[in-house]
């Protein structure tokens, strides 16, 4: 069947035709079309005529045996060819890239291209236009993170990739091999900032100060729902978790004012873990100190968070023997 | 006080469909269509995940276990005649390099790009182990040859001694390997322990390496792999431990996220589930609420289980919300051993074999000749 017969059978064919004349951008291609469109197997290319294509061989019984298609299987016979007499050439550079568009989840066809790059010292420039593009269409995939990395390290360049990140980011602000490859790359290159990125995050947080940062959180969620989970209050508290009490003596007093209008969970939890902390550096008043934070685990097992009322059962289970007088020491009767 | 019936919930039907997730299990290890391709240099995975899924449905006999050892060790990296590639050798993932079948008997093929992956040779070992194979077939000198090759400076692993990303994934991998090896001279445990102590955070959890934001997937690899090390309470203060466990046990939603401020996904009820197992405080989370989540992910016409409900199901998400249901102590489901990720049985197998191999080594003269060199 001629390319022009394929176009009147096939009406998608048409449209993509069409677009094409019109100066349209490139339209997606279902492999199938290729077909029609002029794509020659691996197999049936002269230049490649001097190449025996390798098979998977999986034995006589395969498992979980994935099911490729012609021309998938046709590209991948050639890779391993090559792969095998570890040929050193622009046809296989670019049947790497032929191989990566049908599974850039292969670390092997990844690895191969990179020794491809450096023997033919092909242009590291333009190997980054290429990994950008596929990062954007894969961005969580680990391979093509890997390859951005060892580039931008062959290049001793990471100009680009503060931007490039944040573009990611912008995406999915959550995406971790994005974090993880800015937190290398400002490691890795930031003469400047004799601190870690882990500690520039936290001075982040800390600013305003500790002492301030109540007033801050209730500025900030005045009015709104409940403070979700890391607001920036829980997480300096956090940072400072072994110290709050010795280098800051009022903030219990702040804490205590603050529940009254924002107890959320993390909050109270803090609490309790204050009292805790409080009871294990012998402070004067022990009993009380000891039944306020029962309180609270009693708060937060009733109402505040019970979804977790076992482990805050558990947890005022475990102050109370560890710092209840030998009456209160005795297990409760079980509450209903 | 009694908690709110969910009147939507009493029609929906939350039952475990134990058969449909046997079919399921079964059909990964035949074929996938091609849209799975991203999985071919893993298969080895997907393998482990469906046996050891299979076990926990305690309905392994439906495989035939002799042809699937014998693919397994298909997949071995063997040493060469000259022994030039020790620092290359383990478990492939798959074929996907060409090298013709040889289930390990014989030297090796010399291939300029065939090596091991941490991974691969971690499942490979259970597959193995839970089908019940002695692993004599498996050289362990070659292994941890391999796996020596893979540890970074800092204590972390490479998949690959051509090179990769690093990160506690693959520290738990190491860890596995050489658990079931019975042999630690595959790592440098200082170093590893070092990693892991370098990867808390400030907020408790532990990330995938220093600095980064704290996860429930490296939090478990931590925890476990320094549980099958014996170490946990000789690297982390109890107050420490006890920080690890609020950070995790914070994770519980319904379900259980992996960080905070991210949906409920089915496979943290394992990953956060086994780390609460293994710090003694499971029993305290909220069995009920998770039991429905994993159950809302079910996919009741093919089987398997998905992140979330409504999605599709695959191989990894079946197995930990099989996992995640073992914890909870579900009926009819084998225990899963928490640090090693196999059920109790094979986990009891492989003890068998570690007892054998020790009597073996105190007495030399009875030690049997390797069938592979």
């Amino acid at each position: 069947m001629s390319a022009a017969e394929d176009e009147k059978l096939n009406p998608e064919l048409q449209e993509e035709h069409q677009n094409q004349e019109e100066g349209d951008v490139e339209p997606e291609m279902e492999y199938g079309d290729e077909i029609g469109m002029g794509y020659v197997f691996y197999r049936d290319r002269k230049e490649w005529a001097d190449v025996d294509a390798v098979p998977q061989d999986d034995g006589p019984n395969p498992i979980v045996k994935i099911a490729y298609s012609d021309k998938f299987m046709d590209v991948f016979d050639y890779f391993r060819a090559v792969l095998q007499r570890d040929e050193r050439s622009e046809r296989a550079f670019q049947l790497t890239a032929d191989a990566i568009e049908l599974n850039a989840a292969n670390y092997t066809v990844w690895h191969y291209r990179r020794v491809l790059v450096q023997s033919l010292q092909k242009d590291l420039h333009e190997e980054m236009k290429y990994i950008t593009a596929i990062i954007e269409d894969q961005p969580k995939n680990y391979q093509v993170w890997h390859h951005r990395r060892m580039i931008v390290e062959w290049l001793k360049d990471p100009s680009q990739e503060l931007e490039f990140i944040a573009d990611i980011l912008s995406q999915d602000a959550k995406n971790y091999h994005a974090w993880q490859h800015r937190q290398w790359v400002i490691q890795h290159y930031n003469s400047h900032s004799k601190r870690s990125v882990a500690q520039q995050n936290r001075y982040n947080l800390l600013q305003p100060t500790i002492g301030q940062a109540p007033v801050e959180f209730r500025q900030t969620h005045a009015g709104l729902c409940p403070p979700e989970t890391g607001s920036s209050l829980t997480s300096a508290l956090e940072i400072l978790q072994d110290h709050c009490l010795s280098t800051y003596p009022n903030l219990l007093e702040q804490i205590l004012e603050l529940q009254q209008t924002h107890s959320s969970p993390y909050l109270i939890a803090f609490l309790v873990d204050m009292y805790e902390d409080m009871l294990e550096n012998a402070c004067s008043n022990q009993e009380e100190t000891l039944n306020n934070a029962l309180e609270l685990c009693d708060l937060l097992a009733k109402e505040k968070d019970s979804i977790r009322k076992e482990y805050w059962k558990y947890i005022g289970g475990c102050l109370k023997n560890k710092y209840g007088t030998t009456e209160e020491s005795k297990s409760p009767s079980e509450e209903q | 006080m009694a908690e709110e019936e969910n009147p939507v919930a009493e029609f929906e039907e939350i039952d475990f469909l134990k058969d449909r997730h046997v079919i399921f299990f079964q059909r990964c290890l035949q074929i996938l269509p091609e849209r799975y391709s991203s999985l071919e240099t893993s298969r080895l995975t997907i393998v482990f995940f469906a046996l050891s899924g299979l076990d926990m449905l305690n309905t392994l006999d439906v495989v035939d276990k002799p042809s699937l050892i014998e693919y397994v060790y298909s997949l071995q990296v063997l040493p060469t005649e000259d022994k030039s590639n020790l620092g290359r050798c383990g478990f492939r993932g798959s074929s996907h390099l060409g090298i013709p079948y040889n289930p390990s008997k014989g030297p090796g093929v010399n291939h300029p790009y065939d090596s091991g992956h941490v991974a691969m040779t971690y499942t490979g070992l259970a597959c193995l182990i839970i089908l019940g194979d002695d692993l004599s077939r498996v050289n362990k000198e070659a292994c941890l040859s391999g796996l020596k090759a893979l540890q970074l400076e800092d204590g972390s692993f490479y998949a690959v001694p051509e090179g990769s990303e690093n990160d506690m994934r693959f520290v738990y991998c190491a860890a596995c390997i050489c658990y079931m090896l019975d042999d630690w001279s595959g790592m440098d445990i200082k170093k590893a322990i070092d990693y892991i102590r370098r990867s808390m955070s400030y907020d408790n959890g532990v990330s995938q390496g220093a600095g980064l934001e704290s996860h429930g997937g490296s939090t478990f690899c931590a925890i476990a792999t320094l549980c099958l090390m014996g170490k946990l309470e000789e690297i982390f203060t109890e107050k420490e431990l006890n920080r690890i466990r609020r950070w995790c046990i914070m994770r519980q939603q319904n379900g259980f996220h992996g960080r905070p401020n991210k949906p409920v996904d089915t496979c943290y009820s394992f990953w956060v589930g086994a780390t609460l197992e293994l710090l003694e405080v499971f029993q305290y989370t909220n069995f009920e609420k998770n039991r429905n989540y994993i159950l809302s992910t079910q996919d009741r016409l093919v089987g398997g289980f998905a992140k979330w409900p409504d999605s599709h199901p695959d191989a990894l998400h079946a197995y930990f919300g099989i996992c995640g249901l073992s914890l909870i102590g579900e009926y009819n489901l084998r225990k899963v051993h928490p640090a090693l990720n196999v059920s109790r049985r094979a986990f009891e197998h492989l003890q068998h074999l570690h007892q054998t191999w020790r009597a073996q080594n105190s007495n030399p003269h009875t030690e049997s000749v390797p069938i592979c060199t």
